[in-house]
């Protein structure tokens, strides 16, 4: 049995590294807050699940379509790793996954700190 | 150390109230792909063309959607792409929707060219929808050619008495709008076989190839506008011209052509109607049958005889001012619900619980009671 990481207090531990693929993300409730953890390029970034737009749950963006190999893109929405945005899997709304903002709107969610220590993932509300 | 933390793992979209009550939605799109559509087409001559020469969707250059999508055409897979039943359950789990109208909407087939071969890809898609979707239980509603009303009687009666087959479905257009009488053995058809016409938008006639239309240059503009106009002057076109006093019992569904004018062509539609009756009696199917006025006024046509469909539902912030425009609008009487899975526009019936300005009443009506009413489950 491993020795528990240390972490500062504020942090609390929503997964695994490995439980995250790259390019996708999950979903946690943390103290009743719902939000997305990314796993971009391994770096990890928490950000609301709530999309600004109609409320879809981003953390889906990603998912695999229905009969992906019939489609182009094979994706619903999905993570940018080049410019950082998330893009929502129902309309495809462009969120800075940094900031959380949606640029033409200017509607913003919410966005947490976020670190991996001994391969654990740690979420800060 | 920390707070308490719990993993979502969810399957659903929207409200887990959204699972509690009946959803029926009217406009569900289903992809064939085209070499399993095209195994359908019956006529040697139509496969041998829509296969080889012609390649299967021939269409003349236009405007397109895809240009405001950064994905391009891929924006109508947005959400994936529907092939067999189960596709369409599994899509429809997701977003509490229960009763999905599913439709072959092949919707560029208006503006393709050569009637012999649009008339063969109706035919494919009919029989393809009842062997793939009819058949497993899945309401579903047959496609009837506007170009060819002749053909769509005959297609009309040879499917619609199919199980499962709950409506029609074609396209509205600016171009001969459906108040024509050359559309009277249609909705004679449509009228016996207890079906409400469902019209679609097709790809855009107008604004191409128009003096206005040439320079509109969006996504905003052209598909945020053309549609809902080509619903208004379709909608006071068969009004007017008497269509609902010679057919009383059709209903017709609009979808995607907005919703939010309806206070406007209700107004305005009794106002001038009632300063300036005078030439309703030389209209065709009033001239024929010695009328001289209509039966009822024009806003009642719009209540009871024409539904619309929700999506996308752009409501206005406040409660109060969105309850205000669905009365307005007689949302009540004449919405119905459409998520228009798969495409960019979707929308998942998440509105109808986030929203104050619906109470229970008003929900139900739009989710499933309008929608139940026409269809007639
Ligand atoms: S709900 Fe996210 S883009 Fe519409």
């Amino acid at each position: 049995m491993s020795a528990k990481p240390e972490i500062d207090d504020g942090y609390s531990r929503v997964a695994s590294v490995g439980e995250v693929p790259r390019g996708r993300g999950i979903a946690v409730d943390v103290d009743g807050i719902e939000i997305a953890v990314f796993n971009v390029e391994g770096e990890f970034h928490a950000i609301s699940n709530r999309c600004p737009h109609q409320g879809a749950p981003l953390y889906k963006a990603g998912e695999k379509k229905i009969n992906a190999e019939d489609t182009w893109t094979e994706s619903r929405g999905g993570v940018n790793e080049d410019d950082l945005t998330v893009s929502c899997p129902w309309h495809l709304w462009e969120l800075d996954i940094e900031s959380g903002e949606h640029e033409v709107s200017g509607k913003c969610i919410g966005t947490f700190d976020a670190k991996v220590v001994d391969g654990e993932v740690f979420v800060r509300i | 150390m920390g707070s308490p933390v719990s993993q979502i793992d969810a399957d659903a979209e929207v409200p887990e109230r959204a699972y509690e009550d009946r959803v029926i939605d009217l406009d569900f799109h289903v992809n064939p792909l085209e070499e399993d559509l095209l195994a359908y087409v019956e006529d040697d001559v139509v496969r041998d063309k829509l296969t080889t020469e012609f390649g299967p969707t021939p269409i003349p250059g236009k405007w397109d959607a895809a240009y405001a999508i950064k994905e391009g055409n891929e924006g109508l897979f947005t959400q994936g792409r529907a092939e067999y039943a189960e596709d369409v359950r599994e899509a429809c789990e997701k977003f509490a929707i229960d009763e999905p109208i599913v439709n072959a909407g092949v919707n560029n087939l208006p503006l393709q060219h050569h009637p012999i071969l649009k008339n063969g890809v109706v035919q494919a898609a009919n029989d393809y929808m009842l062997d793939h979707f009819a058949d497993e239980d899945i309401y579903t509603s047959m496609l009837v050619p506007k170009w060819d009303p002749e053909y769509a009687v005959e297609e009309i009666e040879r499917v619609a008495a199919e199980d499962n087959v709950v409506a029609a479905y074609s396209w509205f257009g600016p171009k001969t709008p459906w108040g024509s009488e050359q559309f009277d053995p249609v909705f004679e058809a449509l009228v016996e076989n207890d079906l409400p016409l469902l019209l679609h938008g097709s790809l855009a006639y107008w604004p191409q190839h128009s003096y206005i239309g040439d320079e509109m240059l969006t996504w905003t503009e052209v598909l945020g506008f053309d549609w809902p106009i080509h619903t208004m002057v379709n909608v006071v076109n068969m009004i007017m011209r008497g269509v609902f006093d010679r057919f009383p019992d059709l209903n017709v569904v609009f979808q995607e052509g907005g919703h939010w004018w309806v206070p406007f062509v209700r107004y305005r539609m009794d106002e001038f109607y009632e300063m300036h009756p005078d030439d309703v009696k030389i209209t065709p199917r009033k001239h024929e049958a010695g009328g001289e006025l209509l039966e009822r006024r024009p806003s009642e046509y719009l209540r009871d005889n024409i539904y619309l469909t929700t999506q996308p539902l752009a409501l206005p912030r406040g409660s109060g001012q969105a309850r205000d425009l669905l009365e307005l609008s007689m949302a009540d009487d004449m919405f119905t619900y459409s998520s228009d899975w798969p495409h960019q526009t979707l929308d998942p019936p998440t509105w109808f619980y986030t929203s104050r300005a619906f109470d229970d009443e008003l929900r139900e009506s739009i989710l499933h009671e309008n929608a139940e009413e026409i269809l007639r489950l």
